[in-house]
């Protein structure tokens, strides 16, 4: 009997404060100055051009690559599947859907990695998870997937197979012999649906 | 700064030490309750003995208050928080068939360990039959796979049904549980057993 007294005068106070004050639906989650730097040091945003190619060849559906550059250079040359959202239109809301989400994995692609570099601590900054920077940009795919360097006879295995790997998927992509000057074919990019957010599977439990 | 797994605060292993360490609370809490007392369970369908509703209900009010002042710190992001989702027959279908197995073994699958630990005899009959059921259920499962999926609601919430903010959600349930108390105890005076004791 006195116990649930206790129990009242403590609950219906504190469930009459809460039912009054304004539900708090601001995202707290933003990333400090310091956390960024953190993260911009150990360069965990990059994604190296042999996991990019593979995950193409494959067919990956989780993979969405994002070419930051203009529309006219996108149209000139882009990889297989991108889509395109200009630098400067990297905030606009249209394309909210695509750059804050959980399922897909995004990469952000340039040039070089400048472009894509912004883009990616513009995002990230706000706190948008899953999404990376092709390392060394389009130069350095060019370089690496579609013309790769032979390895000196001396190499170790291990150069030989990444070798054989990318004069492989090189090969998959329409690379090797490519005149970079030419616009490469590519397939036509079809629009991705825009992925609602998906709430994460978590332990469950019970009684 | 929470949920501490999501933003990174402690590994997943420190979350499963966690884990461990407020399962072995969860157990001290359900033993100290007299929870490991099948008669206690059991007189929870017949209202001799509503502790099992007062306890959890309780628990479940605390849980609730805490988590909104917690959100309301900015202690925690609530849209973070996993809610088990909803596929409404199953959901029926299972509540019906554990309400049954609670009556008849006078346990439930936390309470059952809590009482085998203890070395109840007939906590690990009732473990013993759980292990059963799970096989059955497993085995069997291309025949009821289609129920289990069955009417899938996503993770609704009662306050965004009601269209009422979850504070004032949170109140009323609070005010209907102190109303549930009463009316338990009230049950437990008339619905008395001369007889009752928590272990035989």
């Amino acid at each position: 009997m006195k116990a649930r007294i206790i129990l009242a005068s403590v609950l219906i106070p504190l469930g009459l404060i809460i039912a009054a004050v304004p539900e708090n639906t601001t995202k707290p989650y933003k990333l400090t100055a310091g956390q960024l730097l953190e993260e911009v040091k150990s360069g965990t945003q990059f994604i190296g051009p042999d996991q990019v190619a593979d995950m193409i060849i494959s067919k990956d559906p989780s993979l969405q690559l994002i070419d930051v550059r203009s529309a006219a250079e996108y149209d000139q040359f882009r990889l297989p599947n991108a889509m395109n959202i200009p630098l400067v239109d990297i905030l606009n809301p249209e394309w909210e859907g695509y750059v804050n989400q959980d399922v897909k994995l995004n990469v952000f692609y340039s040039n070089g990695t400048n472009a894509a570099n912004e883009a990616w601590m513009i995002t990230r900054q706000l706190g948008y998870k899953n999404n990376y920077v092709l390392q060394g940009g389009l130069n350095y795919w060019v370089e690496t997937v579609m013309n790769p360097e032979a390895p000196e006879s001396a190499s170790p295995n291990e150069e030989f197979l990444k070798y054989n790997l990318r004069t492989g998927a090189g090969m998959a992509l329409g690379g090797k012999a490519v005149d970079t000057a030419q616009p490469l074919e590519a397939p036509s990019a079809p629009k991705p649906s825009v992925q609602k957010k998906e709430r994460k599977k978590g332990v469950q439990g019970g009684c | 700064m929470g949920p501490l797994i999501v933003n990174g605060i402690i590994s997943e292993n420190t979350n499963l030490f966690l884990a461990f360490i407020i399962g072995i609370g969860f157990g001290f809490v359900l033993e100290s309750n007299g929870f490991s007392s099948s008669r206690r369970l059991a007189g929870m369908f017949y209202g001799y003995d509503t502790t099992v509703l007062k306890v959890f209900f309780t628990a479940a009010l605390v849980g609730a208050v805490g988590l909104l002042f917690m959100s309301l710190f900015h202690w925690i992001d609530l849209s973070y928080i996993y809610i088990n989702p909803t596929y409404l027959w199953s959901t029926l279908g299972g509540g019906v068939i554990m309400g049954a197995g609670f009556i008849l073994g006078g346990y439930c699958p936390g309470t059952s360990f809590c009482a085998a630990s203890i070395g109840k005899i007939d906590a690990l009959a009732f473990i013993g039959g759980m292990f059963i059921g799970i096989f059955i259920f497993a085995e069997g499962y291309p025949l009821w796979e289609n129920f289990y999926y069955a009417k899938f609601l996503g993770a609704p919430l009662l306050s965004d049904m009601l269209g009422a903010s979850r504070g004032l959600l949170t109140l009323l349930v609070i005010l209907v549980a102190l109303g549930m108390f009463w009316v338990g105890e009230w049950a437990e005076r008339r619905f008395a057993r001369d007889d009752y004791t928590l272990n035989q």
